[in-house]
């Protein structure tokens, strides 16, 4: 143990603190062990040495206890995902719901779900995978048709983004039009990434 | 991820998409993302909170909770920091709770032994491992809730002063004092069944 023989020559700043027989109070060295600032006196000094043995040895024993990033065994994250979502589904965000065909056909779509369905579309562009996307409807123009607002995650390799943003918005307006009946407006392009997409050209597909 | 090799869900089309991705899509209602999101991270999640806690059993439901209370303020997720960053913040903070709400020396007898590979070990050695980690998390156990969160997050998980001050919310002055004073109650211990 580090605990010292003679009286403190000054009270410790911290009650648990503890000077050493050296003068150092245990708190400085073993902070400027960890920080790796050790000057002359602690390589040298038994004290300091024995104070730092002991912080090595609990590193080595708590060893065990540590894991790293990993999962424990014999847990399954599956069966957690599934508890979870099974929750979420009760709690679930649909948004506002947009009219499909004309607007005394009665029929509706959530935001949510059209979404999904546009998002899909967008990644049908080899390299593009879309984020947000927002749809609003705005019935005071008298044609009943939605706007759409997408973010869209572009290849880095794409040397023409106005071209690629038309083929998004083609695939999203055939999208709305044909699998879902919904009518659009405009489709407003943000590309908000650029990234660097291995074989760019083959992918993108919906998987 | 270690966790989903047991998971027999079908495969997910948003699978290979990056967080940032699932995380926009999930905060505007797509449930299927947030699926995602979960099943990649519940398992380092479950990692964490273990450490803190000392109970895998406790460890899943701290994770389930702080997934949930995700998915209710993710409308209002800003994106300041990484998904990642913000949920092991939320699990962190689960945990706090959890360790504040213990009675006094409650998990002492109750504290799991770690999962030996015994086909691997000598017996004897395995009763010496097992016999350390026990009195370790006994001696554990004698920290305060948050001594024992600002020691486990900075030595078990590597974690920055930095990054401990900004995910329980103190000053790095006082994750500093928590992690020595929990050092030296461990020395301490150590001391004491040597």
């Amino acid at each position: 143990m580090t605990t010292g023989t003679h009286p403190p020559a000054a009270p410790p700043p911290d009650s648990d603190d503890e000077l050493l027989p050296c003068g150092r109070l245990l708190s400085q060295v073993w902070a400027a062990w960890e920080d790796a600032v050790t000057d002359d006196h602690q390589r040298t000094c038994s004290h300091c040495r024995q104070a730092i043995g002991e912080l090595e040895a609990l590193r080595t024993s708590v060893r065990d206890l540590s894991h790293g990033t990993e999962a424990p065994d014999g847990f399954a994250a599956g069966a957690l995902a599934h508890r979870v979502m099974d929750v979420v589904r009760l709690e679930l965000r649909p948004g506002k719901p947009l009219p499909l065909g004309a607007p005394d056909d009665g029929m509706w779509i959530m935001e949510s779900v059209a979404a999904r369905t546009l998002r899909a579309a967008a990644s049908r562009v080899p390299g593009v995978q879309a984020s947000s996307c927002r749809i609003g409807y705005d019935d005071a123009d008298g044609t009943g048709r939605a706007t759409v607002s997408l973010g869209i995650q572009a290849p880095l390799s794409s040397t023409d983004l106005a071209e690629l943003a038309e083929n998004v918005r083609g695939q999203v307006e055939v999208a709305a039009d044909q699998h879902l009946g919904l009518g659009i407006a405009r489709v407003d392009i943000r590309v908000t990434d650029l990234v660097d997409v291995p074989g760019s050209t083959e992918e993108g597909h919906e998987r | 991820m270690a966790g989903d090799r047991t998971s027999t869900a079908p495969p997910d089309t948003q699978a290979g998409l990056d967080d940032a991705l699932l995380t926009v899509r999930a905060a505007e209602g797509d449930e299927e993302a947030f699926a995602v999101l979960v099943r990649r991270h519940a398992g380092a999640l479950v990692g964490l909170a273990t450490r803190l806690l000392g109970n895998q059993v406790e460890a899943e439901d701290a994770v389930q909770d702080a997934f949930i209370s995700a998915w209710r303020r993710l409308p209002e997720f800003r994106g300041q920091s990484s998904f990642g960053t913000w949920i092991y913040r939320i699990v962190t903070n689960r945990c706090l709770n959890v360790l504040r709400a213990r009675k006094p020396q409650a998990a002492l007898d109750t504290a799991p032994e770690p999962a030996a590979p015994e086909h691997t070990v000598a017996p004897d050695r395995i009763t010496e491992a097992r016999a350390a980690v026990g009195d370790m998390r006994q001696a554990l156990d004698g920290l305060s809730a948050e001594q024992r969160a600002c020691w486990v997050l900075r030595e078990l998980d590597g974690q920055s002063y930095e990054s401990i001050a900004d995910t329980v919310g103190i000053s790095q002055q006082a994750v500093r004092a928590r992690v020595f004073r929990a050092r030296r109650h461990l020395t301490n211990a150590m001391g004491a069944w040597r």
